[in-house]
């Protein structure tokens, strides 16, 4: 399984890259971590003819924790984020989602900026920046620019990169005081593409939910807002007699909303069954980590 | 004439450690893909993207054009040149299967190799495969062999009516007359999806022409060396002592490598034509469809049964989907008639009778994969005894207690003609039971399921029949017969031992179990023993390593020769030191007088045998090189009883295995650290089997399971801790050895899917279709529409 | 042009000057151009974990890496585990010495990912261990031994 022939780049700076990708065309693949791209190349699933390869590009390796937010670079691993206790505390559903992502050589060598760019529907970090509203940085011919997470995700595998354009960082704003967060996942064995999962944050004051975020992944597109179960959740009481019946509500939605796709490992109807079970059992622990009633 | 010997701290029963591994833990291992040789070519296959195709033509021309390419070798070239693989025959053969080297007509599988492309390195064969053109003709697919077997369905062979590549039919036993006074009679379905041995290494062969002494010689990952060079000298055409096979070391079998592919048939071919060596390492792209396949079976199982849950007769249907041809060599009446001729076990089956199937479909063929037709045998009438003892409210141990064959009632001829005899089915199930608690089990389980905890208890027992000498077939009806090995001792000229037998290795320290039998048989120390297992040149005429057979053969050929050569010894020894026979022993490589006061190292008696030979009676110095065959005719069981507890979550469908507990009987033991290390790996495979292994088809035969993501074995977070225990007794070949490499795998499999529909059943759900995926166990459990 | 370029990496201590293929995998690399093939591959799209290496310090699939991508790294592998005198690694003593290796081909792997895990958690619970081996797969062991000897050595048994 050796891929076919491709022309090699490492240019040093982001201009050098956008360059080099403009030149290529729709032919040319940014290579970072390489740990979704390279299966594919060996299994000639696909054959690129430019690599331009980033992981010379000094200026992308940077992970700031800042007062009101974090931000990373394209060359930062899943493995940094788990190694820096400013991320896990901080951030902690960014942490508890890394450490289902493959296994840790995985980890080592893979980009955040890659996951979320390659938006494949089992993968935890796209569903991530969704929840936490994050924010992904892009550089192109035509300059800088940024875009929500949920604009960036447009479907299965795609984002709203346009020609020539790369992806430079990514932006999570810090939760708010009073939030509990959960990322939650159901795979065959630990590290498998998960046959769905679920991301949700309660923001929590006087025991009423302020705001909710729940993420759904492995529904077949990009990941899954489920806005109805936010909003049936939002500006309730969630203590201990209401959030049973709150979380079956706002599972019911998801379930109701939701249109998973059929694989070999699962089909639509046992994906549709998981995401409800997935939800509430996101949302107990997002509710039980918020600190308080 | 005497044979005293000192009492010796002996070598067998101990866990000495494998010289055999200190390359491999230090990563000087030489594999297949290891091996470079100059001017070496590489291979990559074209091979077939359709299930079933008409091939109207491949033009290889534009690959023959990329610069780097040396040939691209099609079908049609080889066609009259080379012996194509006609199906073994057998006498319940449904019809022959020819199989082409390289497909000449016809494709019938996706995978299958149609054009073999030569080049100088592996990337630019894979370009050139990208350049060949194949014109294909579709023909209906037959994806299901209930289907497949109808009148109406096409044919994968024209030569098989039916697509039936074997057919079986057997009863023995009054078997209608006891399902008429039958008190119960229970009924089930089985089905078990498709599997694969996934070796870590896959397949490979690098072939030279006069690389060393021999016209060809062949490096193959494989356990057969000696079977290899026979076939291969026949096919090609040459004189078999022109081959040479050499068997590097190699990352795992389990019967995958036990068969005869034509890739490397093709490499032979290829190196000779060229007279360049040439190389191909199978990729795991490839090897998902191109090495044999296993299991994929489907069972409908009934027994009889007396009020006291006694069994009176037991009758099956089986159909094994065995793919596109009958592999070579062991035929495609592996599974087939294994799965339905061991189904008894070691239970008393007073009456048998089945009726079992291996159809031809347009998939991967199916060959011998770690334990063959027992697994899928076991674990089925394991769920049809908890059937049975769920409906007359028997406890399951208590009713399996009362079908085991009692060692008292041994030698036991049971209803499929095997007679069991020096094996302890019922001690091993009271040892698991009593090691796991069982009573405390069942409580636990009652409160778990009163909590809220969906918790199941299975209880498997089996029986396997290893090591088997030539009155018991491998395959029923198979004209092979392996059942007599030899090994040669020789005495080397410094006074260290060479044991060699084509017995290769894949993990299993075959190298050091030998040696440990050798020093005892001898009284000669491990480190002046080395074992030589993996080259035709050096080893004697062996069939090789699989049906858990090294222990039993390796050793009683060990023990025959040692026998032999041990005489010869101390014969010469005697005369050195000047003293009787009966006054000599040998022990810690030398021979040494009884009363300890002189001796005469192996040294010094090789040198002077070899060097100094006419100072030596010619009658004292016939040569220290023995060769012995040995045949134990009968084979040797093995048992064992796994308990298994399991939880399952009936949100997610999950199934997590609790508590393992194994005790079996596998005989007098060599290595017990190198034992274990098989019943556990055995185990491991069995839980995948049980819970997430699976190779899936669509309907036009293309292959939906085609990567490492999609074919799921277990990690190490799937496997728990293993309790193992033993309640061995020696069998009655030589030195009282058993197999012990495909026990484990029966036992597992039946456990885990007994503890999984045991922990439905608590539902009033039930599951019949393995692996237990989550969403099937969820169908099983009513959570979600359809059954299991 | 584009399709070979020169590469400098250092790999178990030894620097190595060569030019090589662009297409050319790192496992390829270290095994059929400087002919250490103690680095296994089992399926080339990173899941097995056989190809583990160390890549500056840090477990990667060799697979899934190019060797120009790896011009002026520091890489270790199995071969590279013994100390100068030859002597074993701890790892790789536990592991004969708890027979947690059969057919030796998940082995290179499993010592790589076992040691790193020490070095980021020297006291690990079994389940720790598990976890952390669980991207590396054995077909022949069922993992028992493999665990046994990762936990010997974190409890300093073999130094």
């Amino acid at each position: 399984m050796k891929p076919a022939w491709f022309d090699y780049h490492a240019p040093r700076s982001v201009d050098e890259a956008l360059h080099l990708l403009s030149n290529a065309g729709p032919d040319g693949r940014v290579l970072a971590g390489g740990q979704s791209l390279m299966p594919m190349l060996n299994c000639r699933i696909i054959s690129p003819s430019v690599l331009v390869d980033i992981n010379r590009i000094e200026e992308l390796a940077y992970l700031e924790t800042r007062p009101d937010s974090l931000i990373l670079g394209a060359l930062v691993r899943h493995a940094d984020l788990l190694r820096d206790p400013q991320v896990r505390a901080g951030w902690p559903l960014l942490a508890e989602a890394t450490a289902y992502v493959a296994h840790p050589a995985i980890r080592n060598r893979g980009t955040v900026c890659g996951s979320v760019s390659h938006n494949d529907p089992a993968a935890e970090q796209p569903s991530v920046l969704v929840t936490l509203d994050g924010t992904v940085l892009i550089a192109g011919p035509a300059g800088r620019r940024e875009l929500a997470a949920g604009d960036f995700l447009t479907g299965m595998m795609s984002n709203a990169l346009k020609p020539g354009e790369m992806v430079v960082g990514l932006r999570y704003p810090r939760p708010a005081v009073g939030t509990g967060a959960a990322f939650v996942e159901f795979a065959r064995r630990l590290g498998d593409f998960a046959l769905a999962g679920a991301a949700g944050t309660l923001t929590m004051r006087g025991g009423v939910c302020e705001k909710a975020r729940i993420t759904v992944v492995g529904m077949g597109g990009g990941p899954f807002r489920a806005r109805d179960a936010e909003a049936a959740l939002t500006g309730r009481s969630l203590d201990s007699t209401q959030c049973k019946n709150a979380f079956a509500e706002a599972a019911a939605k998801v379930v109701a909303a939701v249109d998973p796709a059929e694989d070999v490992h699962a089909s639509a109807s046992y994906r549709r069954h998981l995401a409800g079970v997935l939800t509430t059992r996101a949302l107990e622990t997002a509710l039980a980590r918020s600190g308080g009633v | 004439m005497s044979d005293k010997r000192f009492v010796n701290e002996r070598a067998v029963g101990s866990s000495v450690l494998p010289d055999e591994a200190i390359p491999l833990v230090e990563g000087f291992g030489r594999f297949l893909n290891d091996i470079q040789l100059p001017g070496m070519y590489h291979v990559a296959f074209l091979r077939s993207q359709h299930a079933h195709a008409r091939l109207r033509s491949v033009d290889a021309s534009k690959a023959r054009e990329l610069p780097g390419v040396v040939k691209a070798l099609t079908g049609k070239e080889l066609f009259g040149r080379v012996e194509p693989f006609r199906s073994m025959p057998n006498r319940f053969s449904g019809g022959e299967s020819v199989q082409h080297w390289l497909a000449v007509d016809k494709v019938r599988f996706c995978g299958e190799a149609i054009c073999a492309v030569v080049a100088e390195d592996r990337a630019t064969a894979e370009d050139a495969c990208e350049l060949i053109e194949v014109d294909y003709e579709p023909l209906p697919v037959v994806s299901d062999p209930r289907d497949g077997e109808r009148d109406e369905a096409p044919l994968v062979h024209d030569s098989c009516p039916n697509n039936y590549l074997i057919k079986r039919e057997y009863e023995r036993g009054n078997v209608a007359e006891a399902f008429d006074k039958a008190n119960l009679v229970v009924k089930r379905k089985f089905r078990i999806g498709r599997k694969q041995a996934l070796c870590l290494e896959a397949r490979g062969c690098v072939a030279a022409y006069r690389e060393s002494t021999f016209v060809l010689t062949v490096w193959m990952s494989h356990q057969l060396p000696y079977v290899v060079r026979h076939y291969l000298a026949k096919h090609i055409g040459m004189h078999e002592n022109d081959v040479r096979v050499i068997v590097p070391h190699t990352g795992g079998g389990f019967g995958q490598k036990a068969s005869v592919y034509p890739e490397e048939f093709v490499c032979a071919y290829l190196a000779l034509e060229l007279r360049r060596p040439v190389k191909w390492v199978e990729d795991r792209l490839e090897n998902m469809v191109a090495s044999t396949h296993a299991r994929d079976q489907y069972i409908e199982l009934q027994a009889a049964v007396d009020k006291d849950g006694h069994l009176l007769a037991l009758s099956s249907d089986v159909w094994v989907d065995v793919g596109a041809y009958s592999t070579y060599l062991w035929s495609a009446g592996m599974e087939p008639l294994q799965t339905a001729g061991l189904m008894p076990g070691p239970y008393k089956v007073p009456a048998l009778r089945y009726r079992t199937r291996g159809v031809a479909t347009n998939k991967t063929p199916v060959g011998p994969y770690r334990a063959v037709g027992r697994p899928s045998a076991s674990a089925s009438l394991e769920l049809l005894l908890d059937e049975a003892a769920r409906r007359l409210k028997i406890d399951p141990v208590e009713l399996r207690l009362r079908n085991l064959i009692p060692n008292e009632a041994m030698p036991f001829r049971n209803a499929n003609n095997l007679v069991h005899d020096n094996v302890n089915y019922v001690p091993c199930l009271k040892l698991s039971t009593t090691k796991g608690e069982y009573a405390r089990l069942r409580e636990e389980q009652r409160q778990a399921l009163a909590d809220g905890k969906l918790r199941g208890i299975g209880v498997a027992c089996f029986a396997e029949l290893t090591g088997l000498g030539t009155t018991t077939a491998v395959g029923p009806g198979t004209l092979l017969q392996p059942g007599r090995d030899a090994v040669t001792l020789r005495l080397e000229t410094s006074g260290v031992l060479t044991v060699a037998a084509a017995l290769p290795s894949q993990g299993q320290r075959i190298m050091t179990a030998m040696r440990q039998v050798a020093a005892d048989e001898l009284g000669i120390n491990l480190e002046d023993i080395i074992c030589l297992t993996s080259d035709t040149a050096t080893a004697p005429y062996g069939f090789g390593t699989f049906a858990s057979r090294t222990a039993v053969f390796g050793s009683g050929a060990v023990i025959k020769a040692a026998k032999e050569l041990r005489q010869r010894i101390l014969a010469l020894g005697a005369f050195l030191l000047g003293v009787a026979l009966e006054e000599v022993t040998v022990a810690n490589s030398a021979v040494h007088t009884l009363d300890r006061s002189k001796s005469v190292s192996l040294r010094e008696m090789a040198e002077k045998s070899y060097f100094s030979a006419k100072d030596i009676p010619e009658e004292l110095n016939p040569g220290f090189e023995v060769t012995s065959f040995y045949d134990p005719k009968r084979g040797s069981f093995a048992a064992g009883a796994h308990l298994v507890v399991v939880d399952v979550d009936p949100q997610t469908g999950d199934v997590k295995i609790i508590r393992y507990v194994a005790a079996e009987d596998v005989g007098t033991i060599i290595n017990p650290a190198v034992v274990e290390g098989q019943i556990i790996g055995g185990i491991a495979q069995g839980i995948g089997e049980a819970l997430l292994e699976e190779i899936v088809y669509d309907d036009a035969g293309q292959p939906r399971t085609v990567t490492l993501a999609d074919y799921l074995v277990p990690s190490a977070l799937d496997i728990p801790r293993i309790e193992l225990h033993h309640a061995n007794t020696p069998s009655a070949a030589l030195g009282g050895f058993k197999g012990c490499g495909e026990g484990s795998i029966i036992g597992a499999l039946g456990a885990v899917t007994c503890a999984v529909a045991d922990a439905l059943s608590r539902r009033g759900g039930d599951i019949h279709e393995f692996p237990a995926t989550p969403e099937r166990v969820l169908r099983g459990l009513g959570v979600l529409p359809g059954g299991a | 042009m584009a399709r070979e370029q020169r590469i400098k990496v250092t790999v178990n201590g030894r620097t190595y000057d060569k030019v090589v293929p662009v297409r050319l995998s790192l496992a390829d690399f270290i095994r059929e151009h400087l002919y250490l093939t103690g680095t296994h591959l089992g399926c080339e799209h990173g899941v097995c974990g056989a190809c583990t290496v160390s890549l500056n310090g840090r477990s990667a699939r060799s697979c899934l890496t190019l060797a120009v991508q790896a011009d002026g790294a520091e890489i270790v592998t199995i071969e590279g585990l013994r100390d100068r005198d030859g002597k074993r690694h701890p790892m790789q003593q536990a592991f004969h010495e708890k027979f947690a290796l059969q057919c030796g081909y998940c082995t290179p792997g499993m010592l790589i990912t076992a040691i790193e895990l020490l070095q980021e958690k020297p006291d690990p619970t079994e389940q720790d261990v598990r976890e952390a081996l669980s991207g590396n797969i054995c077909r022949c062991s069922g993992y028992q031994a493999i665990v046994e000897a990762v936990l010997a050595v974190a409890r300093k048994e073999f130094v």
